[in-house]
């Protein structure tokens, strides 16, 4: 199966990496080609910058064009569309401006590369996702930038295609674990649908909730933000019975990580809600190490993802062979659908998921 | 008469236009010699300029060889294609940003900024944030039409954050000196993504500055501005109100017809 026809039910279909140079934009590419092949009609934006000939950060490395065929939408800035040279037809502006300029939504009349730069802020690319499909776009395409994640939101998209890739370690052991611990995340799993806990969530602050879901217990403003672990520790002994957390907003580690250390000395168990997992703020540890310390993460809306795409090439540095890091992602990632989409064997092929 | 400049294909020039030249310096750590002054001429051939010449070269101290020198550059950029990119703003006076600020907005701009993460260089936060500034141009903190909250280096995004949503900041500025390395990108991305996490990314202008920092980089952060080396404060500023007098008009979000 191919990675668009795996993608396909996905409307607006969210793609993010890991880190810079997974291969997203490659993973983009070869989702264009195919449904060009299949003559959908697709709409593209790019929360940050995509097409690009050389990386912003690092001027050796090479980024991969975006080729588009007439018909297609397109939401990017009015400078790029106009220095793409290929002819278009303008079909709305949005007053949401970049830093490279006002984005705006055209149709192409003919085929050629454009530089994608459409809107930054998530909530927008969600707009911009709507017009472009009640444009006439079949699906819609939202590449994230560098390591963002906030446009793989279900608020956002309907699901996420996600890139890794060797630039993550130079030891293909670390980069299966940072993928893993990735995934986890990304599939952080939903509290029960009809439970008391999505409707105390929906008051919009940070609460905590006891056991028996009966009664609960509104937290200071940014509580998750900036409280330090005596603040944690008070809010807890003062709540003996809660057993649950529901943040409103983001939920950094430095937080859970005083969290854990608070819940852990006076012998308690947590489950701490988040709104998604794009909410969630993890980079040193993992889903699986608050789980062991007693901290059980959830999330109100989970997060649909679809596949992964590897990338087993660090561009300037070293590289693996692409069929093992699949082989040792897929024993590691129960059943998610894996592709390395330049490998000779990628089409007509299945992807290197476990069966069975 | 000057020549006419070919706008699709510039190159530098010192004594007339398309000469080439460029002048440059560097240390190799190589004993002063001849034979020093040999390789840096290679070095130069290597990189790609024509008829490299060592103009002076100096010990810089035992084992290492100071270099200047000239290099004709056969390279040329395309100015034009480049012109359509990113905006070119032209820059209010602080007289002008005050009375700006106060026909538009009447209230004081909020402003809090920060050198994240590990970053302990706030001399660009502090540059355009004090009242001290710099090259006689003082900060944000001097102008009446600003309220200005530095929170010094090393500032976790979440404090950051807390402290911009406390004070209902109409503006965060980071500040962050990029490198190839991933922690720092990381450090600005994080940011971004926790205003959006705290679901306020349409109520706060972002900004990020250093060394390194593009509109293009910034926008693949996500940031709505970024400033590098030559920004005063008052470049800042003059972006800050403008945005935020076009945040003020009712169309932000919703698309309208293309007319």
């Amino acid at each position: 199966m191919l990675l668009s026809e795996l993608t396909a039910a996905a409307r607006r279909l969210a793609l993010v990496g890991l880190a810079k140079n997974t291969g997203k934009t490659v993973a983009l590419t070869a989702i264009l080609t195919e449904l060009a092949d299949a003559g959908r009609a697709v709409g593209v934006t790019s929360v940050g910058r995509d097409g690009e000939q050389n990386d912003v950060i690092d001027f050796r490395i090479e980024k991969p064009l975006i080729e588009l065929v007439a018909g297609s939408l397109v939401a990017t800035t009015d400078s790029l569309l106009r220095a793409s040279g290929v002819p278009h037809e303008l079909l709305a502006k949005t007053a949401i401006r970049t830093p490279l300029g006002e984005v705006l939504i055209a149709r192409l009349k003919g085929g050629g590369t454009v530089e994608i730069a459409g809107p930054s802020a998530a909530l927008d690319a969600r707009h911009i996702a709507d017009e472009m499909l009640a444009l006439g776009a079949e699906q819609v395409l939202i590449d994230g930038a560098i390591d963002r994640r906030a446009a793989s939101s279900p608020d956002v998209a309907d699901g996420l295609v996600m890139s890794t890739g060797a630039i993550l370690s130079e030891d293909i052991e670390q980069v299966v674990e940072r993928t893993r611990d990735a995934v986890a995340l990304v599939k952080l799993p939903s509290v029960d649908s009809d439970s008391r806990l999505r409707e105390l969530a929906r008051a919009g602050t940070s609460v905590l909730v006891d056991g028996d879901l009966a009664n609960h217990h509104e937290l200071p403003p940014r509580f998750a933000l900036t409280a330090e672990e005596h603040q944690i520790k008070n809010q807890l002994d003062q709540h003996p019975q809660a057993r649950h957390l529901i943040v409103a907003g983001a939920l950094p580690e430095p937080f859970l990580d005083s969290l854990t250390r608070a819940a852990r000395s006076q012998g308690r168990t947590l489950t701490v809600i988040a709104p998604d997992p794009t909410k969630v703020f993890l980079h040193e540890r993992s889903v699986e190490h608050y789980r062991r310390a007693g901290i059980e993460l959830r999330v109100l809306k989970p997060i649909e993802l679809l596949a992964l795409t590897v990338n087993p090439l660090a561009p300037q540095s070293h590289s693996f062979d692409s069929t093992r890091l699949r082989a040792l992602l897929a024993g590691e990632l129960d059943g998610l659908p894996i592709f390395d989409v330049r490998h000779p064997e990628y089409r007509g092929s299945q992807p290197a998921a476990p069966r069975g | 008469m000057p020549r006419e400049v070919d706008l699709s294909a510039v190159k530098p020039y010192a004594d007339h236009l398309g000469d080439g030249l460029v002048q440059m310096s560097f240390t190799l750590p190589v004993p002063y010699s001849l034979a020093a002054r040999k390789a840096a001429m290679e070095l130069l051939a290597k990189i790609g300029f024509e008829e490299p010449e060592v103009v002076h070269y100096e010990q810089l101290t035992e084992g290492y060889t100071y270099f200047v020198l000239f290099g004709r550059c056969v390279q040329t950029v395309d100015f034009e294609s480049l012109q359509g990119e990113g905006f070119d703003i032209e820059y209010m006076s602080e007289e002008e940003i005050e009375h700006f600020a106060e026909s538009h907005f009447g209230r004081p701009i909020v402003v809090v900024g920060a050198a994240t993460g590990t970053d302990t260089h706030s001399v660009g936060i502090d540059a355009m944030l004090n009242l001290k500034g710099y090259h006689g141009h003082h900060g944000l903190e001097g102008y009446r039409s600003f309220e200005t909250h530095n929170l010094g280096s090393q500032v976790p995004n979440g404090a950051l954050l807390a402290k911009a949503i406390e004070v209902k900041a109409d503006a965060i500025l980071v500040s962050q000196t990029v490198t190839q390395q991933q922690l720092h990108v990381h450090n600005l991305t994080e940011l971004v993504e926790m205003v959006e996490a705290e679901g306020r990314r349409n109520e706060m202008i972002l900004a990020c500055g250093g060394p390194r920092v593009s509109n293009e980089l910034a926008k693949e952060l996500g940031y709505d501005a970024g400033f590098s080396k030559g920004t005063y404060p008052h470049h800042l500023a003059t972006f800050l109100v403008r945005e935020l007098a076009a945040r003020e008009t009712p169309d932000r979000v919703s698309s309208v017809p293309a007319s």
